[in-house]
């Protein structure tokens, strides 16, 4: 029988066993089902069952029938810029909404208002907005001056990516401010002063004391929205369908085109573990580099 | 939804003693047997293209006559393929009865997935089974030598265009049936295009046309109307057996209709490169469009301002419709035929009745009853049966039926988008080469020779070339016979 100190030692264990069980067997049995049948055969179109083992064909054939460079480099330039700029307007925000100005209440209240939206809601929304017969932004900005394809914004291969992260940064970038906002609060009066004592700048403060203290939060958030938006695809399926070509085309509109569209399950779960693979390599790097000097 | 129905007790009191003598004579006796099971349920699964609004408004004459409650659950075309492939695979009674794309029938046939309706047909006269054009049979409902659904909605494709700018134009009128298009070629088709595009007409800038560029399902709708009438096949042989898979997609006939495909997208507004079906057609009804060609259903939906919003078009009285060209004077002819059809599934829990309400949406009379509804304006006249297209009455809603027939059996669904079971893989390739060359990013030939290696290695990885699975000779002729066999003639 062990004893009281043994027993004790394990408890903590003993109460975690649950939920880490069902924690493993909810992310490791679907990816090992994924990886499983990333080596076989299986297509919907032609037989409901697996027909057989097919080594690295699918993996092969993810680089041979789908535009999987495409997707790849339109994913990370989405990813990629969508958080960079949505961080730093969301910071301009955040940094407007802490100079406590008139009307700044309201503005808060209002900020957060398309982040509620889904997605797709934002998306139809903008298809109307964007639309080149009529929509209000091209008017708008041809009325600026401002050079509008023909095709429209949307129907343009050098123009159809960007909008689909105009309107993920219009629908982010006040979930951006809102948590940032809340950040810059958290910041210790005292030590500002501090700065301000010792002759520091408005952008010296900002520089070297808020930007600094910001970075946990910041940090996670990056994190969490790059991954958001690596996974992008009801904006991208409800905006551009992918197109026009593959110039919009990001690596989960090719999951759900392989997926749910032609039923290639072997293929579908190939090409998903490569994105595991990706994503996880980016994040790891991410987290390496920005947190090499904590522990976390 | 539909909800009325007779109940037990009011058709008792109605039929009385007649119902003996009805449930032993068909074809009323059919409706009486059913009738006797009255509280049945079935449900409907459907797409919500127009003839759905068109359905939904006499299913209740189906319910009045059978006492079958019919439940109708409506879903846009790629939730309803997940919708149906997920209650295959889990083998759940989802639906009664489901409409089927034509594109899918390979698929749900081989795999089980559907039941064959042959007997049925062949123990129901009142099906009126030979009244069917065998055209439709052939494209939207045979598999291998076995009717798999019947259609509800027939689709070929048509020219239409504006009478008024023909007229400002000093252009004749177009054929509108092939007897009087001999000569009618894509060249004229072209010419006129050319002529118009530009052209003033009332203060309104016209474009010679309208394509459908968005990829990739509706485009390739499109393009392969004017690729098929160009000579394009997909396959070295099918469907004629024994079938043999292997691309000719970059064939000489392919690369010249591609290349044509752009100079109408060049003489089409650019943003079209983004539009779905409705788009063009909207398009059109707002009144900056000279010709286009286009689904035959757009020949009643263009009266419309918009899609199905009851607001006459600036355009209704002004429009004509025609034949779609050949390619060389007299050449011959390849027209797409599509569209929708009703079938059941293996899961289905009430059999009879569901081949009850097959029988029913699918006849004659129901579809007549279709074409008559009027809300938001007359929206069906996709008839499948050649006495709907002998229909005075109809004729008179919709003047277009007699060439509407004729672009029918010119219809060959099989060679213009063959249902091979992955048709779906390859489609959406060919959609996306043939978006690229539309934006310029990739040549028509490059486009091409891209989509025959994506081919190819698509069929050799599904196991499709070679094709080792037995063949079937699936033509026309084979569905005539077919349709005679089970008609009992």
């Amino acid at each position: 029988m062990p004893s009281r100190y043994t027993f004790q030692r394990r408890l903590p264990w003993l109460l975690l066993a649950p939920s880490v069980i069902v924690l493993l067997a909810l992310i490791l049995y679907p990816l090992g089902f994924a990886l499983r049948n990333s080596f076989w055969f299986w297509n919907l179109q032609t037989s409901p069952v697996p027909l057989y083992h097919s080594g690295f064909d699918n993996y092969r054939m993810v680089f041979q029938v789908t535009p999987f460079a495409e997707a790849l480099k339109n994913t990370l330039l989405l990813a990629g810029i969508g958080t960079f700029a949505q961080f730093w307007f969301g910071m301009g925000i955040a940094l407007l909404l802490h100079t406590h100005l008139r009307g700044m209440g309201l503005m808060r209240a209002l900020l957060i208002m398309p982040t509620t939206l889904a997605p797709v809601v934002a998306g139809f929304l903008f298809r109307y907005l964007l639309e080149p017969k009529g929509g209000l932004l091209p008017w708008l900005l041809e009325g600026v001056g401002f050079p509008v394809p023909p095709q429209g914004f949307l129907g343009n291969a050098g123009t159809a990516l960007f909008s689909i992260g105009l309107v993920d940064t219009w629908q982010w970038t006040p979930f951006f401010a809102i948590v940032l906002y809340a950040g810059l609060l958290s910041i210790s009066e005292e030590v500002l002063e501090a700065a301000l004592v010792d002759g520091a700048s408005a952008w010296r403060l900002f520089w070297s004391i808020a930007l600094p203290l910001l970075r946990p939060i910041a940090a996670f958030l990056v994190m969490i929205r790059f991954m958001q938006l690596f996974n992008s695809f009801d904006l991208v399926y409800v905006l551009t369908s992918g197109g026009p070509g593959t110039a919009s085309r990001t690596l989960s509109f090719n999951l759900y085109r392989e997926g749910l569209v032609n039923y290639n399950i072997g293929l579908t779960a190939a090409m998903t573990w490569l994105v595991v693979i990706i994503v996880s390599v980016i994040i790891n790097l991410y987290l390496f580099f920005i947190y090499r000097k904590r522990e976390w | 939804m539909s909800k009325q129905k007779l109940s037990r007790r009011d058709f008792l009191k109605v039929g009385g003693a007649a119902g003996a003598a009805l449930a032993s004579a068909t074809p009323l006796g059919n409706l009486a047997r059913v009738a006797a099971q009255s509280d049945q349920t079935i449900n409907v699964l459907t797409v919500g293209d127009p003839w759905n609004l068109a359905l939904q408004n006499v299913t209740d004459q189906f319910t009045e006559a059978t006492g079958i409650t019919v439940n109708i659950e409506t879903l846009g075309y790629e939730a309803l393929q997940a919708r149906l492939i997920n209650s295959f695979l889990t083998k759940s009674a989802d639906a009664d009865v489901i409409a089927v794309d034509q594109m899918w029938i390979s698929q749900m046939a081989d795999n089980g997935w559907i039941r064959s309706l042959d007997d049925f047909i062949s123990m129901d006269s009142d099906a009126h089974f030979d009244d069917f054009l065998p055209e439709c049979l052939y494209s939207l409902s045979t598999w291998r030598n076995k009717v798999w659904t019947l259609p509800i909605a027939s689709y070929a494709q048509g020219v239409m265009y504006r009478t008024d700018l023909f007229e400002a134009a000093g252009l004749d009128p177009l054929p509108a049936s092939v007897a009087d298009a001999g000569d009618w070629t894509w060249e004229d088709y072209f010419g006129i295009l050319e002529q118009i595009n530009g052209m003033d007409l009332d203060g309104t800038s016209m474009y010679g046309t309208t394509v459908i560029g968005y990829q990739p399902v509706p485009v390739v709708h499109m393009y392969t109307g004017l690729s098929a009438s160009y000579g394009t096949r997909w396959f070295t042989q099918f469907p004629e057996a024994p079938w043999d898979f292997t691309p000719t997609i970059n064939s000489d006939a392919n690369v010249a209709a591609l290349h044509d495909w752009k100079r109408l997208y060049e003489l089409s507004p650019p943003e079209s490169i983004n539009y779905l079906w409705f788009d063009a057609g909207t398009r059109y009804s707002q009144g900056d469009i000279g010709m286009f060609y286009h689904w035959t259903p757009y020949f009643y939906l263009i009266n419309n301002e918009g899609y199905l919003t009851g607001t006459p078009s600036p355009v209704v009285d002004k429009t004509a419709t025609a034949v779609l060209p050949t390619r060389g004077a007299g050449g011959d002819q390849v027209i797409s035929l599509g569209g929708w059809s009703l079938g059941m599934p293996s899961t289905a829990a009430n059999q009879e009745a569901s081949w009850q309400f097959i029988k029913w949406a699918t006849g004659s009379e129901a579809q007549k009853a279709m074409g008559e509804v009027n809300v938001k304006g007359h929206q069906f006249a996709d008839f499948s049966r050649q006495s709907n297209y002998d229909d005075a009455g109809l004729k008179e809603i919709y003047p277009f039926l007699d060439t509407q027939l004729e672009m029918m059996k010119l219809g060959d669904g099989k060679v213009v988008r063959p249902p091979a079971p992955i048709y779906t893989s390859l489609e959406g390739v060919y959609g996306l080469q043939i978006n690229q060359a539309m934006t310029g990013t990739v040549s028509p030939e490059q486009a091409l020779e891209t989509t025959q290696i994506l081919f190819q290695n698509i069929l050799s990885g599904n196991q499709m070339i070679p094709y080792l699975v037995e063949s079937f000779d699936d033509t026309l002729e084979n569905t005539k016979a077919l349709q005679a066999s089970l008609s009992g003639m």
